[in-house]
């Protein structure tokens, strides 16, 4: 059996990107063209006949018709449109993995997290003037009250950001 | 006959992925349009385009599972049925088998009918 070499796969998956298949089904068409063309190579075709072959099989009106299908039979159930967000709608079939619809998900988060870091901050900066301007300290009064409330707004909001959100959710899988 | 086998394979296309399923136990898109096309001689072809849709509305149904394997530097999904699948298979062959029949008693001539 004749195998294709890695740029032929390549070839072949340049081919799909081109005529913009769905993400979902990228992996499974690759394997199906390249098991394709493995039948043509053996039947004694070169690799560039058995590629126009193919491509001619798989143009961009095939993969239309298949990225329209596979949206109709794929789509969400009735049960679960009822629980599904106005984003889970939008990004059906979309990429969910990272972008925008990332973005939306973790808005609420983000807006708390900066709320309250932006009073946290805040406290500490009056806290600090009103100290300089009384020019002694006390964690006792209501400056130094409103400094500890701050620094622990800062640190709150800090803290839930850097274990939900931060670096490690963005780090490459190794 | 492309168009018209189409029109008639839409509605067991589900029946078709599962029976094969059943019997083969693992199979991979490929290879079930190949199978297709050997044991009906070339007379049904199935389609990519056809197909894979199929395969995923049965694997979003819970009838379908799928595993992986890199084979020659590609990846590969194969698929097999669940419980629920093997039973779905059935039942789906045997309610396309009394179609089936039926259609051949209604594609008979028929004969003496109009003397009763």
């Amino acid at each position: 059996m004749k195998k294709l070499t890695p740029e032929q796969l390549s070839r072949l998956h340049n081919h799909l990107l081109g005529n913009s298949t769905n993400d979902a089904l990228i992996t499974e068409l690759l394997d199906h063209l390249a098991c394709e063309a493995e039948e043509y190579l053996w039947k004694g075709y070169n690799f560039d006949l058995a590629l126009e072959k193919i491509t001619q099989e798989a143009n961009t009106k095939a993969v239309k018709y298949l990225r329209e299908t596979y949206q109709h039979e794929v789509a969400m159930t009735a049960e679960q449109l009822e629980n599904a967000s106005l984003d889970d709608i939008i990004f059906e079939f979309r990429n969910k993995a990272y972008g925008a619809y990332d973005l939306r998900q973790s808005y609420p988060f983000a807006l708390r997290s900066a709320l309250i870091l932006g009073v946290g901050l805040f406290m500490m900066l009056m806290a600090f003037l009103s100290g300089m301007a009384q020019g002694s300290w006390s964690f006792l009064s209501t400056a130094g009250m409103m400094w500890m409330l701050g620094v622990c707004g800062v640190a709150y909001s800090l803290g839930t950001w850097f274990f939900r959100k931060a670096p490690h959710r963005y780090a490459v899988p190794a | 006959m492309e168009a018209t086998s189409n029109e008639f394979l839409r509605g067991t296309l589900k029946t078709i992925v599962l029976k094969l399923l059943a019997e083969q136990g693992r199979m991979y898109g490929y290879e079930i349009t190949q199978s297709v096309k050997e044991r009906t001689n070339g007379e049904i072809t199935l389609t990519f385009g056809a197909l894979y849709p199929v395969l995923h509305k049965l694997e979003q149904e819970g009838f379908l599972l799928t595993e992986s394997e890199e084979v020659d530097g590609r990846l590969r999904k194969y698929y097999t049925l669940t419980p629920s699948g093997s039973a779905t298979a059935i039942q789906k062959v045997s309610e396309f088998e009394r179609f089936v029949e039926a259609m051949q008693i209604l594609l008979q001539p028929q004969q003496g009918l109009s003397i009763g």
